[in-house]
């Protein structure tokens, strides 16, 4: 049972919070006992269910301590399940949390919702401004996610949480595909789940970088320059990916991106590969960029291991601009992607307690 | 920090290197890995891209520490 504190009213109960170091520097929903058992009940597991331990302070992320932190970033108890399945990605071992958690780079975790969730847990949002404010369930999943990196993982910036800068991420980061509007397959059914499923893929990721391409509907060959201007922004020479090389990374296309890769007959598969391809620095670059990482005789240095660590998915409005998220990249297995699926079909036909 | 750790849950001698920036960290991790009192030897911030006379320095300046550590005497 987490422990509970006791104050006047609210509105102390909020300082409170502040003062322990226990939100993101915002207003947070007070987690009262009626509104934790909410959610608690919203997830149908038990309160003292342990999914396992975050770092770098190791607190045991139990269903009771995650509805905490649900309920102080603003969820519906009907988000629930995306909040669970968020923390069981960053738990597992091949996101390396700890090591994230503590790096002085900038990266933070991307929440990336498929399958039916995106609805029946949401709306999350995939559309225009998916990544901005505005979109309640977009907001609070991502940010309930950091709180349970703040408070149980125990995360704080200057002795934990050794950030140099951060990136605006690190309050919330969470988007849905655009499933409906995408040429391609879903992300997860790309990644080996049924359609059906729905499923949280979480990676760690830099702010996004903007891609300005306008396509040429007269010239077929004009995505090539879209491959470039991609490769260019994804594994850019001082980025860590570039340097450090072997992590993930993340492709938002716009609607017409999508569409000029589509038309010019490119899988995701196929985009996946032909940005691999192109995501390298030559020894020369290597040589008078970064001496330190040169070693004696440096070769090509590509910037993936795989087409795999690359991960593209549909989202934002219609325009010119598509989004990169170069990583961070290390720890044991370089902050590795992880997909989860999400216990929907449990968590989310309480409606009664979903308008809460 | 934590690979000083490691090394002394193998029964290995071990000290970890820590500068002054992550001083604070170094406390954190030791506590919530269960070893406070894990040695440690404070170094100047930033170690990383310094020049080699100024690393020379460093080095003469901590390995009497670092020794004396490894031998089981305060830091």
């Amino acid at each position: 049972m987490t422990d509970l504190l006791s104050s006047a009213d609210e509105a102390q109960a909020l300082e409170d919070l502040h003062q322990r170091g226990c939100t993101d520097g915002l207003p947070v929903v007070i987690p009262t006992d009626d509104r934790v058992a909410r959610m608690v009940l919203a997830s149908g597991q038990a309160g003292d269910m342990v999914l396992g331990t975050m770092g770098p302070g190791h607190g045991v992320a139990s269903i009771e301590k995650i509805a905490v932190a649900a309920v102080m970033a603003g969820c519906l108890p009907d988000y629930m399940p995306v909040v669970v399945a968020a923390v069981k990605a960053v738990i597992e071992p091949a996101f390396d949390l700890t090591e994230m958690q503590a790096t002085t780079h900038c990266t933070a975790p991307l929440v990336i919702v498929n399958g039916p969730a995106r609805h029946n847990c949401g709306p999350i949002v995939s559309g225009t401004g998916a990544l901005g404010p505005g979109h309640r369930a977009n907001a609070s999943i991502g940010r309930a996610l950091r709180l349970t990196m703040i408070n149980i993982g125990k995360a704080r910036p200057g002795s934990s949480d050794m950030a140099l800068l951060g990136h605006p991420g690190k309050f919330t980061y969470c988007l849905a595909e655009d499933e409906e509007g995408s040429p391609f397959p879903p992300l997860h059914v790309s990644l080996g789940f049924a359609a059906e499923d729905s499923v949280v893929t979480v990676v760690g990721a830099e702010a996004p970088h903007s891609v300005l391409f306008a396509g040429d509907g007269d010239d077929p060959e004009s995505y090539a320059a879209l491959l470039d201007l991609l490769a260019m922004a994804l594994a850019n020479a001082p980025s860590n990916n570039a340097i450090l090389t072997g992590g993930f990374a993340t492709i938002v296309l716009n609607p017409e991106h999508s569409a000029i890769l589509h038309k010019a007959g490119l899988t995701r598969e196929d985009i996946a590969r032909e940005l691999y391809e192109r995501c390298y620095l030559t020894p020369e670059m290597v040589k008078r960029l970064m001496p330190a990482f040169a070693g004696d005789n440096p070769s090509r240095r590509m910037a993936f291991k795989g087409p795999e660590q690359i991960l593209i998915m549909q989202a934002g409005g219609s325009g010119l601009y598509s989004m990169v998220m170069p990583s961070w990249c290390a720890g044991a297995h370089s902050n590795s992607a992880v997909s989860i699926k999400v216990e929907a079909d449990v968590f989310c036909e309480i409606p009664s307690f979903s308008s809460a | 920090m934590r690979d000083g750790i490691n090394i002394a849950n193998l029964g290995i001698p071990a000290v970890a290197l820590v500068t002054e920036e992550f001083w604070a960290q170094g406390d954190f991790v030791a506590q919530s890995l269960g070893m406070p009192a894990v040695p440690r030897v404070q170094l100047p911030h930033p170690v990383a891209g310094t020049d080699t006379v100024t690393m020379h320095k460093i080095a003469e300046l901590v390995a009497p520490t670092i020794i004396q550590a490894l031998e089981g005497g305060d830091d």
